[in-house]
């Protein structure tokens, strides 16, 4: 038996000898050094020449891969080599020390320069087009609120019947991912009580058996198949045109939406619904599904035109609102906790009001069809009375009318908002790192992998002797090569934020509640300064010490551009972007762009690009 | 013949009862004159599973018990559990090793996934069906609920999986029932013979619809579109094995404070007593408050801060630093096996057959962290309760093994529900057998 097994392990070393594999010998080194969780698509280092596949990719596609690493070989000198020198941090590393010099990791990449450079490159490879279909979404089910929306304008229901579903989680990022989208029983059941509460309340006036055809029309947002419409009928039959809605509010063909139908008669009502659905977050209207039939949709140029009439109606600016509120997560501000004693102002009343001057910035943006980047510039914004005490302003005459910030004002844009402001705070002062994370997050779209797990991310308490502020308490993130990598990335963000107190208040100076030793002690408080010089790591002349500062950094920065469109890209397809969408969240950059940043024409250009997507056009024309 | 008991007049029982003594109506009234659904089958009464969540850990030194064996003294977190020493079995040290994988998440993340399934967490949700699906699925299959989810602290906060402890697989939470009120519409709620043909006629064309989508999807859509299919099948299920005694109930009327957990725990406890005997469901899950939960406490006097600030040192919770916060930790871990303990004397106070409910009830009582200040989530802490299988109880056991370990021995062991292994067994927790 152990005769067996050394022959056997004798032959995995001699075939580890004469055939490097990259899957085997270098890619378990790379990723217990954690080289991934910047290095990748959306990673913090997405703009370094290093990125890895996407996770799922085959092995084939890894080996592609290591082979293309050498371009990080230094030929003239191995010994130079980025491959080398970065994980190192023999060259300097923005992940720090990830590989110790002299260690078998060490030996392995060293191994793999050895390789490359004895073997030719071999021929360059896509894999995107594999990849393509299992992106693709097909299944995504109605959102609360467009459940809500959708039984509204299918039977004039105003009773927002979802307020009785269990609520939705948010799931990378919004709470209409179809990754996350699952019917649970208790989900079954609430769709059971509200469509039978639907249908009861319902009073219009039964057409007779014609129902069944128009309704389903509109239910399921496109023609019946003629078993669905005996099926119905015989439901009609049986109980009239309630029972035909009840049930049909309960068919997966309504709760659902089927993208990519294998049934080419409903291939251009599922468009339709996709536009209605991103464009205004619930059913197509008349006008739409005559369109449909039309065949006006059968081209790009149709779907533009669609889409540009569609942002005329009010129903757009609820879909973009929601959009707005969960990327910006309203959600967590409204039911957000202060610490009554450090913010006596703060109230439920306030956290709406937060959110009602955010979302009026955005909307003005959006339907004054001015610069979207604006959101992080603006020189102005909408208060009432409450949010003007806070910010120190004199309060308009009318609540949530437009007031401008005066001009030697820090503030500018929504970093200066109350609302990203103190959503990012703890309950008692701010979070240094939250709005750090916050800003790489939401608005660079960049992906900031968590600490380790078992970290103590306890920081030093207050001691009497020596007060510290929060930038001085978090200095063992960037003392500590390990916590370092990625707090230097994050932390400095934060810094420039510290003037801004947890609800958002201008400070000047921090407020230290001293321990206390004995509880009949008075608690003493100190006032200590504040340094707020904050910097963003990656992006060149970044420093700033005031919201408006950074809301210029981030306004004028590609990324942060092309940021709005990913995120917009995800809410309105209900997944992250993938590899394979690169080409058309470029081309949708571009549009961005070339329009001056007017948010309305990105919502046309996304439509426009989604149903009609770069890739297929140049595979058409034979390119790829 | 006595009038079935309505609706309202229950709510009202457990609304104006007060926490010590639920002032329930005698069960009886909620079935036939003959009264027959008391008594145990000819083989005996069915068992039953209760897997009971709390988030945030525990101050290890008021929590677990300095001396093992039959001899152990209740701490002061423990106290509660006095009059059921001979009911439960303290065990300790269990390990959760799926939280330390790397990966997504934060360490609340890591370790919930871990916790209820065995598995790491995808970024969304849990890796897997967590511990009560996967007796569910085995023993659950002919009650009216395969299983119930339970939970009471009704908080905003959180992403998925720190709102929901049952997960029937990779990223499917299942959702806890946290309104009173509508976990009584669930189980006892009006259903009338017309009521119950129309939906089932109902059901018969959505199912259909189904079937007829179904055809046209990929695999994973047809994955997802299954798990609607089996969730309108529980419906179906639900609505077509009500007991013909809830056909008339009246219509809820229900009011009081909706924040007072306390009140709502006890509440939700006596509803699945009820689910219990009335045999709609063998398997419930109890999620009494949030993984990495934000609860205050007003009825402990703790405003200042949310429990998971006090499980950090760092001044989240102001004065709550050091000892004081530990003191504090140690009230609100008090409180939740308060609620335990109330759900174990509820059950033990209702009597089917010669027996009472504990007696044929397992009950697995579960924290996302040890030692809440460090997150720590191995040595895990864990009360297992009830007599449905052998377990030996009246002990506190050190042990060494996983969750894994642990939940395999009680689904097969405990719950006989043959199952096969748990992610991260490789063995048996034999010393909870007797």
């Amino acid at each position: 038996m152990a005769l067996v097994l050394l022959a056997i392990s004798l032959c995995a070393s001699s075939a580890l000898a004469e055939t490097p594999l990259f899957v085997r010998d270098l890619l378990p080194v790379l990723e217990k050094a954690q080289c991934m969780e910047c290095h990748q698509f959306n990673g913090v280092a997405s703009t370094t020449r290093l990125q890895f596949p996407e996770s799922g990719a085959s092995s084939e596609e890894m080996e592609a891969f290591g082979d293309t690493l050498r371009k990080l070989v230094d030929r003239a000198n191995p010994a130079n080599s980025l491959l080398l020198m970065k994980p190192t941090n023999r060259a300097k590393h923005g992940g720090g020390l990830r590989i110790k010099p002299g260690s078998d990791e060490e030996v392995a990449v060293k191994a793999w320069i050895d390789h490359l450079l004895r073997t030719p490159a071999s021929p360059g490879r896509t894999f995107a087009r594999a990849r393509t279909a299992k992106e693709q979404t097909v299944l995504r089910r109605l959102t609360h609120s467009q459940y809500d929306s959708t039984v509204r304008d299918l039977v004039g229901d105003h009773t927002f019947p979802s307020r009785q579903f269990p609520p939705e989680d948010f799931i990378d990022g919004f709470k209409n991912q179809y990754e996350g989208q699952s019917i649970s029983p208790i989900l079954a059941e609430s769709y059971l009580n509200a469509a039978e509460r639907v249908a009861a309340n319902w009073q219009g006036k039964d057409p007779g058996p014609s129902f069944v055809k128009d309704f389903g029309l509109r239910a399921f947002r496109r023609p019946l198949t003629a078993e669905e419409e005996k099926r119905y009928s015989a439901l009609y039959a049986q109980g009239k045109a309630k029972l035909v809605m009840e049930a049909m509010l309960q068919s997966p063909q309504f709760l659902f939406r089927l993208e990519a139908t294998s049934n080419p008669a409903h291939k251009p009502y599922a468009r339709a619904a996709r536009l209605s659905y991103i464009l205004w977050d619930t059913m197509p209207d008349e006008a739409l599904l005559k369109a449909t039939a039309s065949g006006e949709l059968d081209t790009a140029k149709g779907v533009e035109g669609a889409a540009r009439r569609m942002l005329s109606d009010p129903r757009a600016r609820q879909s973009a609102d929601e959009f707005i509120a969960q990327w910006l997560r309203f959600d967590t501000v409204v039911t957000m906790v202060k610490e009554r004693r450090a913010y006596p102002m703060f109230t439920r009343e306030m956290a709406l009001a937060m959110t009602e001057e955010t979302r009026r910035l955005a909307a003005d943006l959006i339907w004054s069809d001015k610069s979207f980047m604006d959101l992080f510039t603006a020189g102005y914004t909408f208060l009432n009375a409450d949010l003007a005490a806070l910010y120190r302003l004199s309060a308009p005459a009318e609540e949530f009318a437009k007031v401008s910030f005066p001009a030697d004002s820090d503030r500018a844009g929504i970093l200066g908002h109350a609302t990203f402001l103190a959503l990012t705070s703890k309950p008692a002062d701010t979070s240094i790192t939250a709005r750090g994370l916050f800003v790489r997050e939401q608005f660079l779209c960049q992906h900031v992998p968590q600490p380790p797990p078992g970290v103590n991310v306890n920081l030093p308490v207050q001691r009497a002797d020596k007060p510290m502020t929060n930038r001085e308490r978090l200095s063992v993130h960037l003392t500590n090569a390990s916590c370092a990598s990625c707090h230097n990335l994050i932390d400095p963000i934060g810094y420039g934020l510290e003037k801004y107190d947890g609800v958002g208040a201008r400070r000047e100076k921090l407020k230290v509640d001293l321990p206390r030793y004995d509880r009949r002690q008075d608690q003493k408080t100190v006032e200590i300064d504040i340094d707020a010089s904050g910097w963003v790591t990656g992006i060149q002349s970044s420093e700033f010490n005031t919201a408006g500062g950074l809301g210029r950094v981030l306004a004028a920065n590609p990324q942060c551009q092309e940021c709005v469109v990913k995120q917009y890209f995800r809410y309105a397809l209900g997944r992250h972007e993938g590899p394979a969408d690169r080409p058309t969240i470029e081309r949708i950059s571009a549009d961005f762009r070339k329009s001056g940043f007017r948010f309305q024409d990105m919502m046309i250009s996304l439509v426009r690009w989604t149903e009609f997507p770069p890739s297929a056009e140049l595979a058409r024309n034979g390119k790829d | 013949m006595r009038p079935p008991l309505s609706r309202r007049s229950f709510l009202r029982g457990l609304a104006f009862a007060r926490p010590v003594a639920l002032a329930l109506p005698p069960l009886e009234a909620m079935f036939n004159a003959a009264g027959t659904a008391y008594a145990a089958d000819g083989a005996g009464a069915e068992t039953r599973f209760v897997f009971w969540f709390n988030g945030n850990g525990i101050p290890e030194k008021y929590w677990i018990p300095s001396e093992t064996g039959s001899d152990f003294v209740l701490t002061p977190c423990l106290s509660p559990l006095a009059t059921f020493r001979n009911d439960i079995h303290v065990i300790t040290g269990i390990d959760s090793p799926a939280a330390r994988l790397p990966g997504p998440g934060n360490d609340h993340h890591r370790s919930m996934s871990a916790l209820m399934t065995g598995t790491q967490f995808t970024g969304r949700g849990a890796g897997g069906a967590s511990l009560d699906q996967v007796v569910a699925a085995r023993i659950g299959g002919n009650s009216r609920f395969r299983s119930l989810q339970v939970g009471v602290s009704q908080e905003s906060f959180g992403e998925s999986v720190q709102r929901n402890m049952s997960w029937a697989g990779y990223d499917r939470p299942l959702p806890p029932e946290m309104l009173p009120h509508k976990l009584f519409d669930r189980l006892f709620g009006q259903r009338e013979i017309g009521w119950i043909n129309r939906k089932k006629s109902v059901l018969d064309a959505v199912r259909q619809d189904t079937v007829g989508l179904k055809k046209q999807l990929g695999a994973t859509d047809q994955q997802r579109l299954s798990e609607h299919l089996d969730s309108v099948r529980d419906v179906e299920k639900s609505i077509a094995t009500l007991p013909p005694q809830y056909y008339k109930v009246d219509e809820p009327e229900y009011d009081g404070d909706m924040k007072d957990w306390p009140r709502i725990a006890k509440l939700q406890s006596d509803l699945l007593a009820h689910a219990f005997i009335t045999r709609q469901t063998r398997v419930a899950s109890y999620m009494l408050t949030k993984c990495q939960g934000l609860t205050r406490f007003p009825w402990l006097g703790y405003t200042a801060a949310r429990h998971h600030d006090y499980t950090h040192r760092d001044g989240k919770a102001p004065g709550a630093d050091g000892p004081d916060g530990q003191r504090i930790m140690r009230d609100i871990c008090r409180w939740h096996v308060e609620e335990f303990a109330y759900l174990l004397g509820k059950l033990r106070s209702i009597k089917e057959g010669e027996k009472s409910l504990l007696d044929s009830t397992m009950l697995l009582y579960v924290h996302e962290h040890a030692e809440a200040n460090d997150h720590k989530n191995n040595g895990l802490s864990m009360i297992l309760a009830g007599h449905a299988g052998r377990l030996r109880t009246g002990l506190h056991t050190r042990t060494t093994g996983t969750i894994g370990d642990l939940y395999w021995t009680v689904a097969d062991d405990l719950m006989k529900s043959g199952v096969d292994r748990f992610p991260t067994a490789s063995r048996k927790v034999g010393e909870i057998l007797s």
